[in-house]
């Protein structure tokens, strides 16, 4: 039984795939060309993501992950600060803590 | 992404907690997106309500318009999604320019619009943002960003500027946004706002140009409470939950009980 949970759950590199892809596809491939993604890169900071782009991203988190990974619950305790310095390993590691 | 096609235009709408009490619709303001709700103040109110935000055309995610930015217009866009979502009757609550589409809202649509929160809305007569739109220029969006983003404390890079650029580019000078925006100069002097109704919650910052604006309406609808909170015209930006808490005691609140009462609701 272990074992087949182990199975399901994502490692970080591949919840990083995912997200990165999700990044690209907010923010457009010839943008993401001329960045560097890592896990420590932070949304607004690094990515450049605006407040409307992160909800577009949300939503694909949500939608991949399903509705029992309350990402928009999670952002909604941060507040402004601390969504400015969020890092794509936060997420990373909030999405393997749910899973 | 749920984009909703109307009669008229396509809107990018977002539902949090379909099965609420009641429905609240949240109007974002000109040159914004319904992501100034999103992340606070949205959460906040879906704890009890079914909540509805959408970007205004030429606005977030929703379709580029060429015209159509006027409060007529505005309004006719928000009962054709009401309509479209199956929705009777809703609370309103709209930030900067969406406060004024909420009032418009009002005095056009009173069966279909239950409580009203006005949050900044400003008095149309006085013309700043025209004087904006006529002098625009991309050096004048870099200044603002480096002088004044420090209120929202978003640092913009180049790819936002670029971004935004477009979008000031697109609105003023392609579209009618500038002549609509005019239009509705008058419209504080408009009977029809004293007409008003509903229950009216007017929030203002303190320390916002548009006080004035809040004291015109408490003075013209006569079931309105003005509130005066910590911040400026970008309060819900500095003060998400407040603004999100106030509103969902407002929302929540019924005319039988008092404050108190309503207070012990809440917080059992």
């Amino acid at each position: 039984m272990d074992q087949l949970i182990q199975e399901t759950k994502l490692s970080n590199e591949e919840i990083f795939t995912v997200l990165n892809q999700f990044i690209t596809e907010v923010i457009g491939e010839e943008f993401v060309e001329e960045m560097d993604i890592t896990p420590a890169s932070s949304f607004t900071k690094d990515l450049e993501m605006d407040s409307i782009e992160i909800v577009a991203f949300s939503e694909k988190v949500k939608a991949h992950f399903g509705e029992n990974i309350d990402f928009t619950g999670w952002l909604s305790n941060m507040d402004l600060d601390e969504i400015i310095q969020l890092k794509l390993e936060n997420i990373i590691n909030y999405i393997r803590e749910c899973q | 992404m749920p984009v909703i096609a109307l009669p008229n235009i396509r809107l990018h709408v977002q539902e949090l907690n379909p099965g609420g009490r009641e429905t609240i619709i949240l109007v974002h303001g000109m040159f914004s997106n319904l992501a100034v709700y999103y992340f606070n103040i949205a959460p906040i109110l879906a704890r009890q309500y079914h909540v509805v935000l959408y970007d205004m055309k030429g606005h977030g995610m929703s379709e580029k318009a060429v015209q159509g930015y006027g409060l007529t217009a505005m309004t006719d866009d928000l009962t054709a999604l009401m309509d479209s979502l199956g929705i009777e009757k809703a609370h309103l609550a709209g930030y900067s320019y969406g406060g004024l589409v909420a009032l418009k809202m009002a005095t056009r649509f009173p069966e279909r619009i239950n409580k009203l929160a006005v949050i900044e809305g400003p008095d149309p007569s006085d013309q700043e943002t025209l004087a904006i739109i006529d002098t625009y220029s991309k050096e004048f969006l870099i200044h603002y960003i480096d002088n004044f983003a420090d209120t929202t404390r978003m640092k913009a890079g180049r790819r936002q500027l670029e971004k935004n650029h477009r979008m000031y580019e697109f609105l003023f000078k392609e579209t009618s946004i500038r002549s609509d925006m005019e239009a509705e100069k008058d419209f504080f002097r408009d009977d029809s706002i004293s007409q008003i109704s509903s229950d009216t919650l007017l929030i203002y910052g303190q320390n916002s140009n548009c006080v004035p604006s809040g004291r015109i309406l408490a003075s013209k609808i006569e079931n309105s409470e003005l509130l005066l909170v910590t911040g400026d015209h970008n309060v819900p930006v500095q003060q998400p939950e407040i603004i999100g808490n106030e509103l969902y005691r407002f929302f929540y609140k019924s005319r039988e009980l008092d404050f108190y009462e309503t207070n012990l609701l809440i917080n059992s």
